[in-house]
């Protein structure tokens, strides 16, 4: 009951957390051109917010450097559920121009779970606000139910406080 | 016994806009002892370049170092093999090239002080000058075809012509252009709530400047006179009569000024490129392959781009070496940081404008 009282007002001010895995930064400038006021994602209710505890969407760019795959898993294990992932550019959902290069991994989809793949190198904003808008549908739909990545080594648990998360994505 | 507390940043956080880490050493609220960490982003560029792709793709790969300076790295690529295979570029690319960087230079100096009003608490200014650099956007997206990432720079010349129609959409937006930008220049010396959080805050001395190495507007924030676009001749910038701007100040104050300053310079610039647009052709034919080393060095918008090549005659390079302008500013900025308070940290790293995914490629 209380839960579908609270679904509607989550579908009114989604929190955005943004997390750069590794991009060239064009995605992430076309993020901060979407918060600006010529595309004004925020009259959606997004908030960009650096916290991964208050955000209901999970905006990720960038394949996968090595380096950032276990603060990646972190920040997703972090986020309250429900929660969606929007891969932004190319190279987030694919690997892209770095598929293959030594130290980059071929998307974020080997990591977490993606719902909504946003191509192009860069994205145009209304692409990212397209995104943003499929990824809002898909959070309506969604439960309280739990959401694990997809490399971890232990299980967590709704009481489990204690999971050592730094070794949260696995060996290589 | 003093005690201090030790206060991480990164790497991921809501003032950054790349990952970056920094762990700080604090005096109540001095800062005593930093150390900075800029390697999360490392994807293993130079090696793809010399291994996975041939030396024509290469101009469009090193264009993925960096998202803001895109057109940096791939001019910086293509002026390096050209001078190693001996082909004359035709005028009027090097005209439309010049024309690109500086429209990359506007938007990323818009970028830069925008985000330091956001960092100084002055979020307003932020989204004004976020929806006033939507003009050079729309600029670049007409001329070049997409908004960032535009590969635009070929072996040779550009890929994609200029037209008069295209010439009185650029000399429009950049009037308009011009107007706000002086708009915006008086905020920023004028207002009293900025110039608590500017000035004499995150001060550099000429010395320091010197000392560790820095380049670009920052350097020249300090009173260093030096500019790539001055002591070579990379691109037309001698035709067009470009001077450098110099400050003296040294803190968050100077920097911004230096960066107006430049974007009124560019605007200029782009101007009288275009009153002075030779006829022509935009590619040189491309034929053979590079052979022997060559140094290349571009201004790029926070300092100085370096590239060094090494071919033998065949498909694949034997050596790209990437030299970013942030990697020479980082302990620069560690220095600044020593020294100063807590609370303007923020406001100090954006000023430096940090490319942490040209840092570490």
């Amino acid at each position: 009951m209380i839960q579908e009282f609270l679904k509607k007002f989550r579908k009114k001010s989604p929190w955005l957390l943004h997390y750069n895995a590794g991009s060239c930064n064009g995605c992430d400038i076309e993020i901060l051109a979407c918060l600006a006021p010529k595309y004004d994602l925020e009259r959606l209710g997004v908030r960009n917010t650096g916290n991964p505890k208050q955000s209901d969407i999970f905006l990720v760019t960038g394949p996968v450097t090595m380096r950032s795959r276990e603060r990646l898993v972190e920040l997703y294990t972090q986020m309250p559920e429900p929660k969606v992932v929007v891969a932004c550019g190319s190279c987030t959902c694919t690997g892209g121009v770095f598929r293959g290069m030594y130290n980059a991994e071929d998307g974020i989809d080997r990591y977490i779970p993606v719902d909504v793949y946003i191509g192009g190198c860069a994205p145009h904003p209304e692409q990212i606000i397209d995104g943003i808008v499929k990824a809002l549908e898909i959070l309506e739909t969604k439960t309280k139910e739990i959401e694990q990545p997809k490399k971890l080594m232990g299980k967590i648990t709704e009481n489990d406080g204690q999971t050592d998360k730094t070794k949260m994505a696995g060996s290589l | 016994m003093k005690k201090t507390i030790h206060i991480p940043i990164g790497s991921q956080h809501i003032s950054l806009l790349e990952p970056v880490r920094f762990s700080f050493e604090c005096e109540n609220e001095t800062i005593i002892k930093v150390e900075a960490d800029v390697g999360y982003v490392h994807r293993g560029v130079e090696l793809a370049c010399t291994t996975k792709f041939k030396f024509k793709q290469v101009g469009y790969v090193v264009a993925r170092v960096c998202g803001l300076c895109a057109i940096v790295h791939s001019t910086c690529y293509t002026l390096g093999i050209e001078e190693l295979m001996g082909i004359e570029v035709p005028k009027r690319a090097s005209y439309l090239r010049l024309i690109a960087n500086e429209l990359d230079r506007i938007h990323s100096h818009l970028l830069c002080l925008s985000h330091t009003a956001e960092n100084a608490g002055y979020e307003a200014l932020f989204m004004r000058i976020m929806k006033d650099r939507e003009l050079v956007m729309e600029v670049q997206e007409a001329m070049t075809g997409n908004r960032i990432q535009f590969d635009y720079v070929s072996i040779g010349g550009v890929n994609k012509d200029m037209n008069s129609e295209l010439e009185g959409v650029i000399r429009n937006k950049l009037g308009l252009l011009h107007q706000k930008v002086a708009e915006i220049k008086e905020l920023f010396d004028n207002n009293w709530s900025l110039s608590l959080k500017y000035k004499n805050v995150g001060v550099i001395t000429k010395e320091m400047a010197y000392r560790s190495s820095l380049l670009g507007p920052i350097a020249r924030a300090s009173g260093v006179n030096f500019d790539v676009r001055n002591d070579s001749d990379y691109l037309p910038y001698s035709e067009l009569g470009f001077k450098s701007i110099t400050m003296e100040g040294g803190d968050i104050h100077s920097r911004n000024m230096v960066r107006l300053f430049e974007l009124f310079e560019s605007i200029r610039l782009i101007e009288t490129a275009l009153d002075g647009m030779p006829e022509g052709e935009i590619a040189a034919k491309v034929r053979g392959t590079p052979e022997g080393e060559s140094y290349m060095r571009v201004e790029a918008p926070r300092g100085e781009c370096f590239y060094y090549l090494k071919a033998s005659k065949g498909q694949y390079l034997d050596r790209v070496r990437i030299k970013t302008p942030t990697f020479g500013s980082v302990p620069g900025m560690i220095e600044a940081l020593k020294g100063s308070n807590y609370a303007d940290v923020p406001a100090i790293i954006a000023s430096f404008d940090p490319c942490l995914s040209c840092t570490a490629r």
